[in-house]
Order: C-alpha cells, then sequence, then structure tokens
C-alpha cells in the first residue's frame, strides 16, 4: 500500500482488570510510537483511562486520526450491580411459565410487570395490547427507575407492540426506552429481555465514560473520532456504542484477541493473553475472532448479544502463591500486589523479610508474607461518618464503620503484616478485620507472594525489588522445608500445567477436571481422560507414549507471556509467536479491528386464520413489515434491503468502503434469516 | 459527513433547559468556557450545542457582540402567538379527525396525570402541558407540523416562565385540556380547534400582561 503524505497516528486504549493500557500507532505500517500504562481503577475507570490520555507521549495532538477504546466497564458494571435502575415491561409473557423455571433472576432487575399482549411465532397478534395498564403502571414507576427496558412475545417477528408501548411511553415520561426487537432477532424471549434490561441499565453508565474520555481527548488536544470496541472485536461510534452499551460486553479480551493478529500478522493462531490478574485464550481463524453464536453470559445472565468465543481463567503474573489443601502449592486465583513491587513503594518491607528468615520455624508462618497496605485516603465524602452519595441522593458507599476507621489509621504508617494487623486490632482472623469493604473500594490492597515475585528471583522481570522477593520465597521454602529451587520449579510447571488445560478444554469443549497427578499416573484413578492428559504431560508410561499437538501456533500476549509460554509451546508441540510490542496488544487491538454492522432480516409465511394456508410472505425488517406473495420475491427483497441498510449503518458508523457478505439460515418452519454483514476499516479522518 | 457527537447531544439538552427554565437570563451574554465548566463538559460540545440552538432562535450568533440567549419582549410574543394560534388550532382540527385509539389512551393518561399533580408542583404541571401539546401534534400524523410546533413552543415555554411567578400555573387549562380531550375523542374537529385555539390565546393574553407590567 502507498502512503502519501503524513502517516496516520490513532490511538488505543484498553482497561484491563489490572492495567489501563494505552498505545500510539501508526496505522498504515503497525508501528507502536508510544505506549504508557497506568493502574485501572476499579472504582471508576474514567480516572485510569484519563490518566493514560494525559500521560502517553504525543509530539503532534493534530496528527491523530482515530481514538478507540475497549473496555470492561460493561462488564464491571453488570457483575457488580452498579447499573442504573430499570423498570422491564414484559409484554405477553406468561408469568407461571417464567415462575415455573425459575427465570426472574435471569431477568437483571428486580422490577419486572407484566401486561397483555404480545405475537405467536407467526407473528400473529396473542391479545391485544394492554396498553392503559402500561401507561399507569409507567406514571407510577416514573420517579423510581432510571431507564425503561420494553420486550413482547415473538417481537423479532412482529415488533408492533413493543414500537405501539413505546411511542405512547415516550408521549408521557422522559425516560430512555430500550425496545428488545432493536437488540437482537433471536426468538428467546428470555435472553431478550434480559439485553434489553442490561442495555438499558447501562446507557447512561457507558454514555459517562465516553463523555470523560472526550473531555480527556480535548484537554490534550485531540480532535478524532472516537471508537469503541464490542465484544466480538470489531469497532462502533460512540453514538451507536451510547445507545447499545450491551455490546461492550467481553470487548477486553476480543481486543487482545485481534491486537495479537494484527501485530503478529496470522491468520489462523491460537491467541493466549497473560494478564496480571486473568489469562484468556481466543482462536483467531480466518483473520478474524471465532464468536461464539449463543450470546455472551455474564455471571448469572444469559444475553442475546453476540461476542468473541473466549475462555478466561484465573491465572497471571500477579496471582496469589499460597500452599494449598493438598500438601501442594498453588497457584491463584486471587490476584494481590507483589511483594517486589511493595517492598519497592516501602523500603521498610524489605528489612521486615529479610528479619523474619532469621526467626524461628514457629514464629515465621506464611501468613507473615501477606500485607495490607493504604491505597488512598477516603476523601471528602466518601468513608466518613456518613455516607456518600450521588446527585439523586442514592448512597455509593456505606460510611465507614470504627474498625474500618481504625484499620485505616492503622496502615497510615505503611504496609503491615497480617498477624501484626489482627493483634493491634484483637481479633483472631482476617475476617473480622473489616477488609472485605475497604478492599472493594480501593482503599486497602492486599500484597503477598506472587509470580511475578519468583520472576525477578530469577532475573527474568526485574523492574521492583528482587531482593525482597528473594526474602519473602526464603521464608516461604523454610516453613515447608523445600528446597527454594525446587519449588519455584513446581510453580512454573503448575503454571503450564493449568494453561494447557485450559487450551484442552477451550478448544474441544469437553470438561476435564483434574485430581492429583500422581494417582492418576500410578493408576489409583482410572479415569482415562485424565491419565492420557497427564501422561502426554510428563510421559510417565513406560510403553505408552501419547501427546497433545496444537495444529496452529500461539501468539502470546501481554507482559509475562514470554515467561509463561514457551513451556506451554513445547508441551503442545507448537510454535510460540511474541510479536513485538506484545506487552501491550491489548490497546493496539482497541484500534486494530474493522468496523462492522450486521443486519439480519427475517422472513416468515403469512398464515391464514385457521393456520393451514399459506397466504404469503413477510420481510421483517426491524420496524418495517414488507409483504409478498412469493417465497423468491420476499427472499429477494430482503437480501437486497439488508444489503443496503448493513452499508448504511456501516459508513454512519465510521466505516470507509465496506464489504458486504451475505448469509442465510433456514431455522425450520418455512422461516428465514438473512443476514447482511458490511465491514470495512475504520475511516480515519477528522 | 460528521458522527452525531454523543456529549454535543447531552451538552444541547441542558443548555436548552437552562435557557427555557431562564437559568440563562433572556438576552445574557454566553461565556462558552464557563458554560462547559459549569456544566462539567468539554468547550467543543458546548459550543457544538450552542449553534444548534442557535439555529432554533434560543442563542443569538453575532460576530461582533459575540453570543447571547435571545432575549424576550413584547413583539416577539404578539408574532409567536400569530403562529401558534393558527398551528395550534390546526394541529387540534387534524387531531380529532386522525386519532386513533393509542393516541386517546395516551392523552387520556396525560390529563389523569395532570389532575393528580398538586397545583404548587410548576414545573411538573409546565412539563405535562408540553407533552399534552407534542401528544396532540404527534396525534395528526404530520411531522411537519409536529416539527415546527415543537420549535414555537420551546420560546413560547420560556415566556411562560418569565410569567410564572406572577400568574402561578392556571387551572383553567386543566378544564380546557379535559373538553379537548373529549373533542378529540368523538371526532369533532371544529370544537377542538375551537378550545385549542382559545387556550392559546388565553396563554398570550396573561403573558402580555405580566410582561407590559414589568
Amino acid at each position: 500500500m502507498e502512503i502519501e503524505g503524513e502517516p496516520s497516528l490513532v490511538l488505543g486504549i484498553d482497561t484491563g482488570g489490572t492495567y489501563t493500557d494505552a498505545v500510539l500507532l501508526e496505522y498504515e505500517t503497525r508501528r507502536v510510537v508510544a505506549a504508557y500504562k497506568s493502574l485501572t481503577t476499579k472504582r471508576d475507570l474514567s480516572i485510569g483511562i484519563e490518566n493514560v490520555i494525559e500521560g502517553i507521549q504525543i509530539q503532534d495532538p493534530a496528527a491523530i486520526k482515530m481514538v478507540s477504546i475497549s473496555t470492561t466497564l460493561a462488564t464491571n458494571a453488570i457483575a457488580e450491580g452498579k447499573g442504573k435502575r430499570v423498570a422491564l415491561l414484559l409484554i405477553g409473557y406468561d408469568p407461571e411459565l417464567i415462575s415455573a423455571f425459575n427465570m426472574a433472576g435471569q431477568l437483571a432487575t428486580p422490577h419486572y410487570f407484566f401486561f397483555e399482549g404480545g405475537h405467536d411465532l407467526y407473528g400473529r397478534e396473542k391479545q391485544p395490547l394492554d396498553l392503559p395498564a402500561i401507561l399507569a403502571r409507567v406514571n407510577e414507576i416514573r420517579g423510581m427507575v432510571d431507564a425503561i427496558a420494553l420486550s413482547s412475545y415473538f417481537s423479532p417477528l412482529n415488533p408492533d407492540h413493543e414500537n405501539r408501548a413505546y411511542r405512547a411511553i415516550a408521549g408521557i415520561c422522559d425516560l430512555p426506552v430500550v425496545l428488545g426487537h432493536q437488540l437482537s432477532t433471536k426468538l428467546g424471549s428470555v435472553e431478550r429481555a434480559t439485553t434489553a434490561a442490561l442495555n438499558a441499565s447501562l446507557l447512561a453508565v457507558l454514555q459517562d465514560l465516553m463523555i470523560a474520555v472526550r473531555r480527556a481527548m480535548e484537554r490534550r488536544h485531540i480532535d478524532a473520532p472516537l471508537m469503541v470496541v464490542r465484544g466480538d472485536g470489531t469497532l462502533m461510534s460512540d453514538e451507536f456504542a451510547g445507545r447499545t452499551p450491551v455490546e461492550t460486553i467481553h470487548s477486553g479480551p476480543a481486543a487482545s484477541a485481534i491486537g495479537g493478529r494484527f501485530l503478529s500478522r496470522l491468520d489462523d493462531a491460537l491467541v493466549v493473553d497473560v494478564g496480571g490478574t486473568t489469562t484468556d485464550l481466543a482462536l483467531i481463524e480466518g483473520g478474524q475472532v471465532t464468536v461464539s453464536e449463543e450470546g455472551a453470559s455474564v455471571g448469572q445472565y444469559k444475553t442475546s448479544v453476540k461476542a468473541a468465543n473466549l475462555y478466561s481463567m484465573g491465572l497471571g503474573g500477579d496471582s496469589h502463591i499460597t500452599w494449598g489443601h493438598e500438601k501442594t502449592v498453588q497457584v491463584g486465583p486471587e490476584r494481590v500486589t507483589p511483594l517486589a513491587y511493595l517492598a519497592w513503594l516501602y523500603p521498610a518491607v524489605e528489612a521486615q523479610l529479610r528479619a523474619l528468615t532469621m526467626r524461628t520455624w514457629s514464629r515465621a508462618t506464611p501468613d507473615w508474607l501477606e500485607y495490607w497496605f493504604l491505597l488512598r485516603e477516603p476523601q471528602d465524602g466518601e468513608g466518613g461518618l456518613s455516607p456518600s452519595r450521588d446527585d439523586r441522593g442514592r448512597v455509593l458507599s456505606p460510611s465507614l464503620s470504627q474498625r474500618e476507621r481504625d484499620l485505616i489509621e492503622l496502615l497510615r504508617a505503611g504496609p503491615q503484616p497480617v498477624p501484626d494487623i489482627l493483634k493491634q486490632l484483637k481479633v483472631l482472623r482476617p475476617a473480622q478485620a473489616g477488609v472485605q469493604e475497604l478492599v472493594r473500594q480501593e482503599f486497602v490492597g492486599k500484597a503477598g507472594l506472587t509470580a511475578t515475585d519468583l520472576m525477578h528471583i530469577e532475573g527474568r522481570y526485574a523492574v521492583w525489588n528482587a531482593e525482597a522477593s528473594a526474602m519473602a520465597w526464603k521464608a516461604f521454602c523454610q516453613f515447608y522445608f523445600i528446597d527454594p529451587v525446587e519449588l519455584r520449579q513446581q510453580v512454573w510447571t503448575q503454571m503450564s500445567e493449568m494453561i494447557v488445560h485450559a487450551i484442552v478444554t477451550f478448544l474441544s469443549g469437553r470438561p476435564l477436571h483434574l485430581s492429583d497427578r500422581q494417582r492418576c499416573l500410578d493408576g489409583a484413578d482410572e479415569d482415562m481422560g485424565r491419565w492420557f492428559f497427564y501422561n502426554s504431560l510428563y510421559h510417565a508410561h513406560p510403553h505408552l507414549e501419547t501427546s497433545l499437538r496444537l495444529c496452529r501456533p500461539i501468539i502470546g500476549i501481554g507482559a509475562p507471556a514470554g515467561i509463561f509460554l514457551p513451556d506451554v509451546a513445547r508441551i503442545l508441540h507448537t510454535e510460540l509467536i511474541l510479536p513485538e510490542h506484545h506487552g501491550v496488544a491489548n490497546a493496539v487491538g482497541a484500534i486494530a479491528g474493522s468496523v462492522m454492522v450486521e443486519e439480519e432480516l427475517l422472513v416468515y409465511p403469512r398464515l391464514s386464520h385457521d393456520g393451514l394456508e399459506v397466504l404469503g410472505y413477510y420481510v421483517q425488517a426491524y420496524d418495517e413489515r414488507r409483504e409478498f406473495e412469493e417465497l423468491d420475491d420476499a427472499l429477494a427483497n430482503a437480501r437486497a434491503l439488508s444489503r443496503e441498510r448493513a452499508v448504511g449503518a456501516a459508513i454512519r458508523s465510521g466505516a470507509s468502503s465496506p464489504e458486504v457478505t451475505m448469509e442465510e439460515l433456514t431455522d425450520g418452519l418455512d422461516t428465514y434469516r438473512i443476514r447482511a454483514k458490511a465491514v470495512g476499516n475504520p475511516r480515519l479522518a477528522r | 459527513m460528521e458522527l452525531e457527537r454523543i456529549d454535543t447531544k447531552r451538552a444541547y439538552e441542558r443548555i436548552r433547559e437552562r435557557i427555557t427554565i431562564l437559568e440563562l437570563a433572556p438576552g445574557s451574554v454566553i461565556d462558552d468556557g464557563q458554560l462547559a465548566e459549569n456544566l462539567g463538559m468539554g468547550v467543543v460540545p458546548v459550543r457544538e450545542a450552542l449553534k444548534l440552538l442557535a439555529h432554533e432562535n434560543l442563542v443569538i450568533i453575532t460576530p461582533r457582540f459575540g453570543l447571547y440567549v435571545a432575549d424576550v419582549n413584547i413583539p416577539d410574543l404578539e408574532r409567536l402567538s400569530e403562529v401558534r394560534l393558527a398551528l395550534e388550532g390546526l394541529s387540534a382540527r387534524l387531531a380529532a379527525q386522525r386519532a386513533t385509539a393509542d393516541d386517546i389512551t395516551v392523552l387520556e393518561a396525560l390529563r389523569t396525570e395532570q389532575a393528580n399533580t398538586p397545583a404548587k408542583d410548576s414545573r411538573r404541571l409546565l412539563d405535562l402541558d408540553h407533552k399534552f401539546h407534542q401528544a396532540i401534534a404527534r396525534t395528526t400524523q404530520n411531522g411537519y407540523l409536529a416539527d415546527s410546533l415543537e420549535r414555537l413552543f420551546g420560546l413560547s415555554q420560556r415566556l411562560w416562565y418569565l410569567a410564572l411567578p406572577q400568574l402561578g400555573f392556571l387551572p383553567s387549562a386543566v378544564e380546557k385540556h379535559l373538553e379537548l380531550v373529549e373533542a378529540i375523542k368523538v371526532g369533532d374537529g371544529d370544537r377542538a380547534e375551537q378550545i385549542m385555539s382559545s387556550h392559546v390565546r388565553d396563554f398570550c393574553d396573561q403573558v402580555r400582561r405580566v410582561l407590559a407590567g414589568r
């Protein structure tokens, strides 16, 4: 490709579980010009994002042609119940069915109401819409919720009741209203209702974030289109994201996979992203992240949102190393701050750890390796004597208890080992010290022995205090009477084993429950699957050799990937590719995706009243319905219309010259889904 | 093609509300930097929003004197009333001819809500009145008419806020609405037009008196 004039600079931002990364990239040459890292601020992600936008080196802000973010905001807000309050109005749903199948907990809001109406699976009105009841209910709950979600039975086939209810509600109140049929053409009624409710609860949350990002961009004089990554790794403009925030679920891991592909230029590979908190797997096929057709799940909620097919495990560089119940070393799933980092911030910690190695055995228990420390002071209005509230008077964080305030007071003097803290607070167990809420609100951090510390000891990654790590490891090994070198090897072996296990589970789609390795190899455990797995890893059998081979290369992403993954690739007999800048591939992925819009239209028969005769065919294009006598005419019309709409929406969403691919599915019953997918590179313009 | 920016939309809504409820006084100078600061928003979206509001005659942009909030005065009121009188009347007539059962349901829900709102809650009552007029305009199924009326209503609502301290909310308006819904329900276009016109005329007369007394 010929490059004319100045290269186009693009800024990608990713908010991960531990870090928020930004990367400035020359789009055409894929050259990373600058990168910047900041801690993710879970309590308000916009703080971390503002930090990286302000911190990254930018020579000429005017040269930036696009900014794009991938964010865990939607996923976090759902998981932590931080979304806005939503009333979900269900039209034509059977209340008894919902309660019989225990699906009320699925609906993602406690405020749901049933109304008469809805359609059947041929789009015929099942019951007249009870509009007066809906309006009376809306007037009653208007002040108690922030948004309304509507889902009508079989609305993808016939959205008439959703539309009529929407028009009437918009006539009497100003709350934002989300319609189920505009988010999903799938027929699953509960998933559609859940998706609509989640989308409604996230509208203001995501809009606030984008406004914060826009402000930070403005302060740095960056005037460029703002894009947001979807859960399948594609991009949408901030205008679209503001309407369909639910589509950003899982966008972080999807962006990593796209970034890995972009930097490595490989079109078929397994992407393994090793972060601080989790390791995520995704598969690239034909240059695209594979997408799960089932809809993304978050916590207990099943949605009908398309997302990348991902596998996430609680293992990362900052996974806590402890002694497990099975008398072996255990890695994760909890994430803690590495002692190397803590001692680098607070030199006194190193001396304390050194002193620990000199103590007698019974006074050097491993709980002395666990530290709590103050991350930040409670500000005015938070954590004081009164609870903090938002501008509508709702409680954001409850006031701190006396015990919590005592703990903060204690930690003002610096980090302290947990046994000391417990003694001073006069409690026996950590659970009594009131630390959980303080950790959740990011006032207090936990530190301990991590894989990152072991990397410091071996000198493979040593940016902080390696001496502190060495002392801590010495104390840990002394207590359990194990050779430090050997135990370190055990940790690495265990981590490789966990990652290989995740890869096998992810790709095979079959669960494999591991148990004690030695019992499996000795034959005490008769399970063949487990034996096969362990024998392939450790070649224990004298006569039978088994092995696992991954037919695709592994693309390693994330700072610790170069350390954790060579063993994994060796065990799986494949190649490990670590692209340059693989440490920030997640942020690269935020800008490397294409802009994609998918339009799906339904074609289904129009039946006579007795249901015995086909009178013609409907083309249902969201709100518009067209009628045809012949199926062929209906299909031809649906193809043309979906293509036209996909292209229009892609251009509106910021794509330059999108290309369209068509797909047709039939789900039986003479019903067809005509799907047009328009994909283009983002338009880099001002 | 410039994409619609999410922050511009929000800035537009907030500034429009401040102008309507006179928090930004008629005729006052607008400092866009200061305004952005007050709203907790960026300067770029605030400027974009002000351009949109200039289009609606709520903000005046002059090359020499900068930006200011459009003033209100009696001549403006008269011209505004001429157009509203004609168009609101037309709106009511067409509504009576074209109303569907859904439209009637909405009008009745608004009327019930209005009856249940205490007289001292004038903000809410004004909001309901606005929604009532919007609902009738929508019932005409004429988008051009609804758009024109919406713009005029925005200007006229500001006058109402100006007169509000002297006027209070008009209890007669609630009764008028009741009669109007009945007329639309039975499809009596003449009667609907007549009620609406006198409703608008009353309003203008009252505001004129307050403005003249200033």
